[in-house]
């Protein structure tokens, strides 16, 4: 029982990391209809600027997160104004494959930068952990998964609340209209793929404090953040925490019940079924 | 379209591709083959993604169990390579038209997903199969014979075209076009939609296993990375919108040109030859996203106009 308890709070603590990372894609999917591929090279990107702060000038990985943020809402927000802009009136495939360019282009500039090796961002507190209810907790998971979802909550209150988000929402739903009430989609465009990127950097930050990194990380963690994104539906930013806390204790209990090397296959299996029976989503409206 | 010269031409080119294992080193042959096979999977997307407009992600799980039918059979079975890569085949037509009929009701980006959802579910799957190797693969019986696999690629090269042909005056390849165009309309047409969809889908699966099938044998050792390798399916995307989704040779034009410069940057530095890949696909995809089918076709009237009408089209 007590190692049931283990492995579901593991799957909880990995699902709030994976909503974090999933919400960057879902967000500029659901308002650009731009399938990023480049979101998991984002995510690794951000990773690699919080471990070169923590080997070069030992700044906190914890600390360097809004700096991972800025840096990639600052290359998000330039590829969207300059490159992604340019078709955005494009058919759906042609923004699928430039993203895959994009992905392709930043993974091997990393290798080339960066070289292939393993890196890990190993803070002094790494190995610490607390028990909460008779299960073992890694303090950097528990803090990774407070941000995580704190994160989230903060985005949704944005789109929610401000002008900023009221206009973003406003170009999803209808892009003329939206014009025609003096939002300039050119900007909004570009703030909204920056901030999908920003979110990647953060989810990225997290990623190398709980995982190791190299520069081909990226794909896996697209394919992933995909999976949780159609899981959890497009329409609602709460639905990645869904997706994502749902596929986390998959992945876990898939682990301990029939063997890790599944994992990937129920995580899959799971998107192609939702796929077909709810293609909005688990929480989406069905038309 | 088709002027006096076009069918002289291409014989005199399938002359010199066949002649290529007597006049050409070996390292040129051994390219040559690996070029063949890709322009097979990309002239095979092609039937289902330029013809019918269904971006499939997941050709390459065809391809995986194409190779991995063809292993089994010859491994476990002490079969001849013939019949294995009738097996490897039969069994991708098999998979295809019973997942075809679930994951084609999808469209768009959730086609999309979904077959690369298969994708990376398949390797999962193969790699707990023992009769498969598990994830270690299998090794078949080596055949040193570069020019026979050589010529079989040219030979399953010059079949698939020979079926893209035939579909693009067919009643079926129309069928086809219309569902892309617009899926409702062709339905409402008394187009059998799914019928065409999965026959399209059957169709790339069968060639894209034999190229598989021929893979395997040839390099005589398949693991399930390199069976259901994602990286593959994009490749013969690129190649087949490259060259020109949705016309005959398009795609083996792509697949040639693309593979030859990559091949020449990756003597230099390996990881030079993927960035270029990427490049290469970003830049055609803003300037000319019909491909080079379209651009010979239209760039002789516009000039350098040409690049400024698909920017105008596509801008935000």
């Amino acid at each position: 029982m007590s190692l049931l308890l283990q492995i579901i709070v593991n799957g909880i603590l990995l699902g709030g990391l994976y909503a974090l990372m999933a919400l960057g894609l879902a967000l500029v999917w659901g308002v650009l209809n731009i399938v990023n591929l480049a979101h998991g090279a984002f995510i690794m990107l951000g990773a690699y600027v919080s471990y070169y702060l923590f080997t070069l000038l030992h700044v906190d990985p914890f600390a360097a997160l809004p700096l991972c943020m800025l840096s990639l809402f600052a290359l998000g927000y330039l590829l969207q104004r300059n490159v992604l802009n340019l078709l955005v009136r494009a058919p759906m495939f042609n923004t699928l494959l430039i993203t895959f360019g994009i992905d392709v282009v930043l993974t091997y500039l990393a290798q080339i930068v960066f070289s292939a090796d393993f890196r890990v961002v190993n803070p002094s507190y790494a190995g610490s952990n607390f028990t909460l209810l008779g299960a073992t907790v890694p303090l950097v998971r528990a803090l990774a998964f407070a941000i995580a979802l704190g994160l989230t909550v903060t985005v949704w209150l944005v789109l929610a609340h401000t002008r900023l988000g009221r206009a973003v929402r406003a170009c999803a739903q209808n892009l003329l209209a939206a014009r025609l009430y003096g939002v300039e989609p050119r900007t909004v465009y570009a703030l909204t793929f920056g901030l999908g990127a920003a979110l990647a950097g953060a989810a990225g930050n997290l990623y190398g404090v709980v995982s190791q990194i190299n520069p081909y990380i990226g794909d896996a963690l697209t394919a992933k953040s995909f999976a949780i994104s159609i899981i959890g539906g497009l329409d609602n930013p709460l639905g990645v925490v869904v997706g994502g806390l749902f596929l986390g204790t998959l992945e876990s209990l898939t682990s301990l019940y029939v063997g890790s090397t599944y994992s990937d296959v129920a995580s899959f299996g799971v998107l192609v079924l939702v796929l077909i029976l709810r293609p909005k989503g688990l929480l989406g409206r069905t038309t | 379209m088709i002027g006096r010269y076009y069918w002289p031409t291409l014989a005199a080119v399938l002359v010199v591709f066949a002649a290529l294992p007597w006049i050409a080193p070996p390292v040129l042959i051994q390219f040559g083959t690996t070029t063949l096979l890709l322009a097979t999977l990309a002239q095979s997307w092609n039937i289902i993604g330029g013809y019918a407009g269904y971006a499939s992600f997941g050709n390459s799980v065809f391809y995986g169990i194409g190779g991995y039918g063809t292993a089994v059979a010859m491994v476990q079975f002490n079969l001849p390579f013939g019949i294995g890569l009738l097996i490897g085949s039969l069994l991708a037509v098999v998979f295809a038209l019973l997942l075809g009929l679930p994951v084609l009701r999808l469209r768009g980006h959730y086609f999309a997903i979904a077959t690369l959802a298969l994708a990376e579910a398949m390797t999962g799957v193969v790699s707990n199969l023992d009769i498969a190797g598990r994830n270690i693969g299998l090794v078949l019986p080596l055949r040193k014979d570069d020019a026979f696999f050589y010529e079989l690629s040219l030979g399953l090269v010059v079949l698939v075209t020979l079926a893209v042909f035939w579909i693009s005056r067919s009643r079926f390849g129309f069928g086809l076009i219309a569902i892309r165009e617009d899926e409702d309309a062709a339905g409402v047409m008394g187009v059998n939609t799914t019928l065409y969809k999965s026959t399209a889908f059957a169709l790339a699966g069968l060639f894209s296993a034999m190229a598989g099938g021929i893979h395997a044998y040839w390099i005589t050792f398949i693991d399930p990375a390199s069976a259901f390798d994602i990286t593959l399916n994009v490749m013969m995307i690129i190649m087949a919108i490259f060259g020109g989704a949705g016309t005959i040779l398009g795609p083996l034009v792509g697949a040639v040109l693309l593979a030859s410069i990559s091949e020449v940057l990756a003597t230099e530095v390996s990881a030079m030859a993927s960035l270029f890949f990427g490049l290469v696909i970003v830049v055609a995809v803003i300037f000319m996203p019909r491909g080079l089918a379209d651009l010979t076709r239209r760039f002789p009237g516009l000039g350098w106009r040409y690049f400024r009408e698909n920017l105008r089209l596509h801008r935000l």
